[in-house]
């Protein structure tokens, strides 16, 4: 795996879904919706941030004073007195000063030892059922296509940064919309006219085909309500330092994705979930650098984007869940790094989350084949955000998996 | 006949990477069975591909020092060759005379997935290409030992980091998940088991030069899939290359890329069976002389780079000359797929990832782009009212539906905008 990467997993089963019997709208119909029904404020959001390649959560959240932790892995461990202390066993990642911020304001939930039933340990397998949220199942749709199933037909409902959708947001008959950073620009006057009758729906397609004819439709859709939001300046972020670094260094791709979700936030796009992702957590060598810089990052782009959105009507709406396909292997290997491994944190960032820990944190003492055991499914998570934060009964989207509550 | 069009259009699409102006037309008169005769039996020489130039590309030894006058005239050769191996290849696709082989290199490096992003040099990537295409249609096992000790490969999968004292397990997993086993065909155990026997190599980055080091190579005897024995790397790669699951895993790769990304394989056991002596070009002539060429179910998104070559052959355009050629990448960037720069190990996605509205928006450009540079007079010259039914038999597709050509009707006297239009149609998009 390219440690650079920020490409997304797709491999699997062709899981970006746009079915062929997706409604059609004309462009009118959905420009004037996006501008006659801003999102309504207290509508809350959910920003998901997918961390691809399998985060080590051993050095994310850092069991600092548990002697098995230095033993297993003496080349990447962090000291106590580098960590940030949450409390007196666990601490964040030294890069991660930002969130370590966010809990200090109790405004976030960390998760300790999710995963699912039976780990896979393939990169795709286990993004494919983080994804699907169907760990038994095996679905081919996102949790979240499922959930824009449920909903009224609207491609602004969820939007992901970049040019390829990704599995999460794939339903079977509709999906969530793909924006690429520089956002769209569609061709015009009478061409244009010509284009939509691409975008018709033809009774002699095959699903392919009418993929292909849906996505210049949602093209037209789309780029009219949200180009003219791109052009807007972000929202400011007037209380993070602009001097010593802080801000310098040069933009990371994450931080971009989350700058152009801030201003449509920021706009009142009817938008109720946001998919960005960073790439590059596959650290089989040389992992300690190469992670802190990456948490560091994600650290960063969080708290600028929170302290962006806290100058906006929308602060107190929005919800950010970070998670990764997999953690790694609780002992180092030869290369200063870690291969792949099963639970890891999932983070919850928020005004309304109720801060703290949450779920036992894996003992290293009883690993299971060297690795940590899952004390946290996912569904459970999932199934909170979904009623909580989606307002939607979480049993119809995730099979039968009910919330228990607690997080938020 | 309407079967021979859906099939000669699928053995140009999939199996090459689209017809020339006038070739569909001409396969159309002399049949499928020659068609696809013609298609198996690579030339002796491919006089247009011979035409091409080797690229200039070279061991440029390590990186100098920071801060030393070598170290700016390293970068700017580096950076020279990482542009000119993705165009190297570009013209390869669309200037071979016959298609299938650079086809074949073409899924070989989807398959063995290396991205230039971490290698950093442009020689052991280069080095790996011509493996793959030595090996395209050739024997399986031979082409899994290549890769074995290719240079590339072993980087991007911290090879060079397996040692006895502390195995990396990249690789081995990979070489069963994704290179010749496929999910679930193994256990936890079989991978730790693998990456001992694959311990002990080294490479020297710049040219990918792969040496074995006894002192780092874990002698003791490993169980791999249930067998027993002091294991190396080849013999550990000739094991897996032996089960019967290799057979099954290869030919559903083959199905991914060229048939459909839908399961089940049709008629998996005789493709399985045609593939008993892992000789590739016996797999893809079973394939394509099969049921499953005509059945309309199995449709396919074509991929940014064969959506490109595709309208490349037939607009006559050469990509290392194209206005410019850092402008071709970028487009090809947008699509989110350049050559030698593959997402991760699992290579490029497929069917409905291509098809997002942002994918579409860069299509209409690009095709607006290339067709600034196209020579038109061919379809000029054609009467306006004949040029829908024309342009089929030009791009070799099925005839296009009751939207599309509506949509071509309203166009049909702008030859630019007409064609910008076809080759962003569903029906060109996709592979029916």
């Amino acid at each position: 795996m390219d440690t650079l990467s920020r490409r997304k997993f797709l491999q699997l089963s062709g899981a970006a879904a746009v079915g062929a019997a997706a409604p059609l709208l004309t462009m009118e119909d959905i420009a004037h919706a996006a501008q006659s029904r801003p999102l309504p404020l207290g509508t809350p959001i959910l920003i998901m941030v997918t961390l691809y390649g399998g985060n080590d959560g051993l050095n994310t959240v850092v069991p600092y004073t548990d002697p098995l932790y230095f033993s297993s892995r003496p080349d990447i461990s962090y000291a106590a007195d580098k960590v940030l202390k949450l409390d007196d066993q666990l601490g964040l990642n030294p890069a991660m000063t930002g969130i370590k911020t966010m809990w200090d304001q109790k405004k976030v939930a960390i998760v300790r030892g999710v995963g699912y039933p039976k780990p896979d340990r393939s990169h795709f397998t286990s993004m494919a059922i983080w994804q699907s949220g169907a760990p038994v199942s095996r679905l081919n749709s996102g949790w979240l296509g499922r959930w824009v199933e449920s909903q009224e037909v609207d491609p602004m409902l969820a939007i992901s940064l970049g040019s390829v959708l990704p599995p999460l947001l794939a339903g079977d008959k509709r999906s969530g919309s793909a924006l690429p950073l520089g956002g769209l620009v569609i061709p015009t006057g009478t061409f244009a006219k010509d284009c939509q009758k691409l975008a018709k729906a033809a009774s002699t397609d095959n699903k392919l085909m009418a993929a292909a004819a849906t996505s210049m439709r949602t093209l037209f859709s789309v780029s009219n309500t949200v180009t003219p939001v791109l052009k807007m300046p972000a929202p400011v972020a007037d209380d993070l330092p602009t001097v010593n670094g802080g801000n310098a260094g040069g933009e990371s791709n994450l931080a971009q994705q989350l700058d152009v979700v801030a201003k449509l936030i920021a706009a009142g796009s009817p938008t109720r979930v946001w998919s960005v992702s960073l790439g590059g957590f596959d650290t089989h060598a040389n992992e300690a650098n190469a992670q802190a810089e990456l948490l560091g990052t994600v650290s960063a782009a969080l708290a600028r984007f929170a302290s962006q959105m806290k100058n906006t009507s929308r602060g107190k709406d929005i919800v950010t869940m970070v998670y990764s396909e997999f953690g790694r292997r609780v002992k180092g290997n030869a290369s200063q790094g870690t291969d792949h491994g099963t639970a890891g944190p999932v983070f919850l960032i928020g005004d309304r989350v109720k801060g703290g820990f949450y779920g036992e944190q894996p003992s290293l003492s009883k690993l299971i084949n060297g690795d940590l055991a899952v004390t946290t499914d996912f569904r459970d998570i999932y199934a909170a955000v979904l009623e909580d934060v989606l307002k939607t009964p979480a049993e119809k989207v995730l099979t039968g998996w009910k919330s228990k509550g607690q997080y938020f | 006949m309407e079967t021979d069009r859906l099939e000669i259009a699928r053995l140009y699409h999939r199996f090459g990477f689209g017809p020339r102006p006038g070739e569909f037309k001409a396969a159309l008169n002399t049949g499928v069975a020659a068609t696809r005769a013609a298609l198996l039996t690579p030339p002796v020489k491919d006089i247009s591909l011979a035409a091409i130039s080797e690229p200039k590309i070279t061991d440029l030894g390590p990186r100098p020092d920071q801060k030393t006058n070598e170290l700016i005239e390293f970068n700017i050769q580096l950076r020279q060759q990482v542009k000119e191996l993705p165009l190297w290849w570009l013209d390869r696709m669309v200037l071979a005379d016959h298609g299938l082989t650079e086809r074949m290199t073409w899924f070989w490096h989807g398959h063995w997935a290396t991205a230039i992003g971490k290698i950093n040099f442009a020689y052991p990537m280069y080095i790996q290409n011509q493996s793959l295409r030595k090996y395209a249609l050739g024997n399986f096992n031979e082409m899994a030992n290549a890769m074995l000790v290719d240079g590339a490969l072993q980087f991007w999968l911290d090879g060079g980091d397996n040692t006895a004292k502390a195995p990396n397990e990249n690789l081995a997993r990979e070489l069963m998940e994704l290179f010749v086993l496929g999910v679930n065909r193994y256990t936890e155990t079989d991978v730790r088991e693998l990456a001992r026997a694959l311990t002990g190599y080294q490479i020297v980055r710049s040219n990918g030069k792969v040496t074995f080091n006894s002192k780092r190579y874990d002698a003791g005897i490993k169980t791999i899939l249930g067998s027993s024995t002091s294991f190396n790397g080849p013999a550990a790669v000739n094991h897996l290359v032996s089960q019967s699951d290799c057979a099954k895993f290869i030919v559903e790769r083959i199905w991914f890329r060229f048939i459909s990304s839908q399961l089940p394989v049709e008629s998996a056991a005789q493709l399985e069976a045609a593939f008993t002596t892992r000789d590739t070009s016996k797999l893809i002539a079973a394939i394509t002389d099969s049921t499953i060429l005509s059945n309309p179910s199995y449709s396919i998104v074509k991929a940014p780079v064969e959506w490109f070559a595709g309208v490349a052959r037939y607009l006559n355009l050469t990509p290392s000359n194209l206005k410019t050629s850092a402008q071709l990448l970028a487009y090809l960037d947008k699509l989110a797929q350049v050559p030698f720069s593959p997402p991760n190990v699992g290579g490029w996605p497929t069917d409905e990832s291509w098809l997002s509205s942002a994918s579409a928006q860069s299509r209409i450009q690009f095709a607006a782009w290339l067709i600034k540079q196209a020579d038109l007079s061919a379809l000029t010259a054609i009467a306006p009212n004949k040029r829908v039914a024309w342009l089929q038999d030009e791009l070799g597709i099925l005839p296009f539906s009751n939207r599309t050509r509506l949509a071509l009707d309203g166009v049909k006297t702008n030859p630019a905008q007409l064609l910008q239009l076809a080759i962003c149609s569903p029906e060109y998009v996709v592979s029916a």
